[in-house]
């Protein structure tokens, strides 16, 4: 018997999307490696926020500040296979497909991948475990974030992962867990609602078949 | 930075400038009315008064375990490689921070929201070392741009437009902004990336500090707090001791409503967890040198004062500002001094200091909007009620505050008075709404409503030729009058005799009774406040009645809520304290739930009503129904718009902020006269006397009376 929950899975898509995430489903990692190369080549390219000495500049972007010319996706905690196969993507289409040295892209990369421990379905919540500073960045610096999450890990709401968010805390490490619903938002300016102020400018989310 | 208000006379002129910023006001009404719709949507999915139970049942217990949750989560943390410290005072956060920036040599920090750095103002103390300190969050940005202070908890930028902005953007950037706010976003965007990325030192706040793990949260939509943490080397958070918790559980639970409650979200975009000092590819060591500043600054204190010590389960959700009539007319700068709203007006007594309270906390109009809505379920309005009364004690009465108390020690001094209306003679007091004549001073603040008169014959007068005699009656209950139908608005109480009696009910009227003794509570006089309870308590023997009837919602809430508090431990007679208060119940609730009136009792003309519920029925004594059901049953209600935002009133607040309680009768009015009716009906004296006033000033023809009066009037005989 499979162990995922279908009303779980729309809720969750539901309130995910409400919150201005795009939900899309992946029988496969491999299937899920192809959907993040294509995000990368269809998007608007990056622009450089701040120097970045080596990377080569395109036209000014919206913002009116460089755009970088060479695609960036950084996916640092996905596992060797997987990772091959979205390099092999990436590669393919021209794209450089990082899982270190984000520091040296903080003036802004694409995409960032990053996998989701598990998700809650009443608001639409990933949980990520970031511990590792570059799985962080991914999530932080990259114009659209793309978080792949198992079916079979959503759960119904806050109380229900107590344990494991306390699992995270309790491995003798230190650790840094983010809960991430929709993209960075504002409404600080006349209650206006804005995305991207300082993080993604969009939110993708993947749910995968186990 | 904005001051706090020093005299009355000067607050009143900055909440007049505050009241013609139509900018402001635009805003506020907007957001109010969104926010009210929104967040009932939001709570639609979850039990929100269980939920709110048990955020104060963790809190309290919390705060009775502050210490050993420090300890606990000084181990915790310290095991995982953070340095944790703890100050007694905002000064003694801001030197450890000042010490920790010199000894990792910081140049530059960069800062994510924390409404504990600005109760510490720490900016000002890092400044004096040279620091550049950047504010990353949009909204405290914009107002570090312009030095100030936040106008609100979670908005701290609410009271700006597009355009002060584009005129700061452009300011900032040294060049010309649009004002598009897609736009304005973005140009924070690209300058606070870049100084995320050149900053040595970042400085956070925390929503929660779990002693289990000694990890902390925080709770953004912006993403800020995460750079903040994650890019430079050094990463301080000041954490107010009052953020412990012992388990994640509780964190858990409380972000089910803080979110909620603050901008209707179910959730903000991201919580982030941090439990210890982790990789850090920019130190030196390759891991992260993190501190933890615990504040007390009075927060232990407060842990051990009986009542105050709720104020500890403040989340800051800001929600108790967003349902303020008060803050929607005013904004924040002008509702707090660094905390805003009505925690604001508490905090300020605690963090920064009577001088600084005392002139704010008069500034609350009592209806209770905030009580319902608070994330820790802390009952502010009464703990606002008790600062005044410290204040007081502290500093001393105020000429009209006494000369209230004074006469209303003796109710036949006071009765004999408002009958002969002499206090017309008297200057400010509680009591001068009564006024036929005023002194001239006042006219001017009262010009905005007419005044009532005093009734020719006083209910106490009539009261022998209208008692009815009933040989079998079906209940027999006692009327508590109050001042404002027993000498102003007789006809109320006897519309609700007259239709008591036509159902069998029989009543009384003990003579002895007094003032509820609200307005002297307002006033801060508890002594007084504490006798004239006594005494209404002595005058009703509540065993004899089935009930004990206001027509007044105001005396209602405060005979039924109050008493027992301000009563507790000092008459050493609970249980007739409880006896009385248990008997307590409004007019409409006994019509409609316990007489069970339908409209089959009356004859329904049609005539177009619409209903204002007064803040301490619908709040102070949670009934909504019963009031608008008879209203069906006697004629067409026509709902209005906002029926149970305050109609400005508030007893002894109409006089001391006349201005803000003309902008709420007016608003109140235009709803009002949207709906089409002709008749309003109301609750409670207070209300009607503000509602007509203000019809009548404004020569409206509408028809203001008691709902008793509406049913009197078209019940089938
Ligand atoms: S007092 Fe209550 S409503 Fe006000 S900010 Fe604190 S938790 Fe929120």
């Amino acid at each position: 018997m499979s162990n995922v929950n279908p009303e779980l899975v729309e809720l969750f898509r539901t309130k995910a999307a409400v919150v201005g995430a795009k939900v899309v489903e992946a029988a496969s990692m491999a299937e899920a490696a192809r959907y993040v190369a294509d995000v990368c080549a269809s998007k608007d390219p990056c622009e450089l926020l701040a120097d970045e000495p080596d990377a080569e500049q395109g036209p000014l972007g919206p913002n009116k500040v460089p755009t970088r010319v060479k695609r960036i996706v950084a996916a640092p905690d996905l596992d060797a296979a997987a990772f091959g196969a979205l390099a092999g993507d990436c590669e393919a289409k021209g794209f450089a497909c990082i899982r270190e040295g984000l520091r040296k892209h903080l003036a802004g990369i694409d995409v960032g991948v990053a996998q989701a421990v598990l998700g809650v379905a009443d608001s639409g919540t990933c949980m990520v475990n970031s511990d590792d500073e570059e799985t962080r960045l991914a999530t932080m610096i990259s114009e659209i974030s793309v978080l792949i999450l198992h079916k079979s890990a959503i759960r119904k709401d806050l109380p229900s992962i107590a344990a494991d968010l306390r699992a995270q805390q309790s491995t003798g490490k230190p650790s840094y867990t983010a809960f991430i619903t929709g993209p960075s938002r504002t409404a600080d300016i006349e209650r206006v609602s804005a995305i991207g102020v300082h993080g993604p400018l969009e939110l993708h989310i993947i749910l995968l078949e186990d | 930075m904005h001051e706090a208000p020093k005299t009355l006379s000067s607050y009143r002129e900055e909440l007049d400038k505050a009241l013609d910023d139509s900018f402001l006001r635009k805003t506020l009404d907007t957001f109010a009315v969104a926010y009210k719709a929104n967040r009932e949507a939001v709570f639609q999915q979850v039990n929100e008064r269980d939920l709110i139970a048990k955020i104060a049942a963790a809190k309290d217990n919390a705060a009775q375990h502050m210490d050993e949750l420090y300890e606990q989560f000084k181990r915790e943390a310290e095991k995982r490689g953070v340095v944790v410290h703890r100050a007694a005072t905002a000064a003694e956060a801001n030197e450890i921070i000042a010490r920790i920036a010199k000894e990792n040599d910081v140049k530059k920090v960069v800062k994510s929201k924390s409404m504990t750095a600005e109760e510490t103002q720490l900016n000002l103390r890092l400044e004096q070392d040279g620091l550049i300190v950047d504010e990353t969050d949009l909204g405290e940005w914009i107002i570090q741009l312009r030095h100030e202070g936040p106008s609100h908890m979670v908005m701290p930028a609410i009271h700006l437009s597009r355009y002060q902005v584009a005129d700061d953007f452009s300011k900032a950037t040294g060049v010309k902004q649009d004002s598009d706010i897609q736009r304005l976003v973005k140009v924070a965007r690209v300058q606070l990336r870049r100084k995320f990325i050149a900053a040595d030192m970042g400085i956070s706040g925390a929503n929660f500090a779990v002693a289990e793990t000694g990890a902390i949260a925080t709770v953004t939509n912006e993403g800020n707090a995460r750079m903040v943490t994650t890019l430079p080397r050094v990463h301080v958070a000041l954490v107010g001791l009052d953020k412990l918790i012992p388990t994640l559980d509780e964190a858990l639970n409380a972000l089910l409503v803080l979110p909620r409650n603050a901008t209707a979200q179910m959730l903000t975009s991201y919580v982030s967890w941090m439990d210890g000092a982790g990789p850090c590819a920019s130190s030196p060591t390759g891991k992260k040198i993190m501190h933890v500043v615990f504040l007390d600054n009075g927060r232990s204190a407060l842990a051990k004062d009986p009542l105050f010590s709720q104020v500890l389960r403040c989340v800051r959700c800001g929600a108790c500002a967003n349902v303020c009539p008060v803050f929607r007319l005013v904004g924040g700068h002008k509702m707090g001094y660094i905390y805003i709203g009505a925690i604001g007006l508490i905090l300020t007594y605690f963090f920064h200091g009577r001088e600084r309270a005392k002139v704010l906390a008069q500034n609350c109009v009592g209806c209770e909007a905030c009580k319902n809505i608070c994330a820790g379920g802390i009952d502010l309005p009464r703990l606002i009620r008790e600062i005044r009364s410290r204040l007081n004690e502290e500093e001393g009465t105020p000429a009209e505050a006494a000369l209230l108390s004074a006469v209303m020690k003796n109710r036949k001094m006071f009765h004999s008075l408002l009958k002969f209306a002499k206090f017309a003679q008297l200057p400010s007091t509680g009591g001068s709404q009564f006024q036929r004549h005023l002194p001239a001073i006042f006219l001017g603040k009262h010009g905005y409503k007419a005044l009532p008169a005093i009734a020719a014959k006083s209910f106490r007068d009539r009261w022998k030729s209208i008692k009815p005699n009933l040989p079998n009656p079906r209940y027999r209950v006692a009327l508590f009058a109050g001042c404002a139908q027993d000498f102003v608005y007789p006809e109320q109480l006897e519309a609700c005799v007259k239709l008591l009696a036509a159902h069998n009910v029989d009543v009384e009227f003990p003579l002895e009774q007094s003032c509820c003794g609200l307005p002297l509570e307002m006033m801060g006089q508890r002594k007084t406040s504490i006798e004239v309870a006594r005494q209404n308590i002595r005058a009703f023997d509540a065993g004899k009645y089935d009930a004990i009837i206001t027509l007044c919602a105001s005396c209602g809430s405060h005979l039924k809520h109050s008493y027992p508090h301000i009563l507790e431990g000092t008459s050493g007679e609970a249980q007739r304290v409880n006896a009385f208060a248990g008997k307590i119940m409004d007019f409409s609730s006994f019509v409609h739930d316990v007489l069970g009136l339908t409209a089959d009792d009356f004859v329904n003309k049609g005539e177009k009503v619409t209903y204002h519920a007064s803040c301490h029925l619908c709040r102070g004594l949670g009934v909504k129904d019963a009031p608008r059901d008879l209203i069906r049953a006697a004629g067409e209600y026509l709902p209005s718009e906002e029926e149970e935002v305050c109609c400005g009133f508030g007893g002894t607040y109409s006089m001391k902020f006349p201005e803000i309680s003309a902008q709420l009768l007016e608003k109140k009015l235009a709803n009002v006269e949207a709906t089409g009716a002709t008749r309003l009906v109301v609750d409670c004296p207070g209300c009607i006397m503000q509602l007509r006033g203000g019809a009548e000033k404004k020569g409206s023809p509408l028809k203001v009376t008691h709902i008793s009066e509406l049913l009197a009037e078209n019940m089938k005989r």
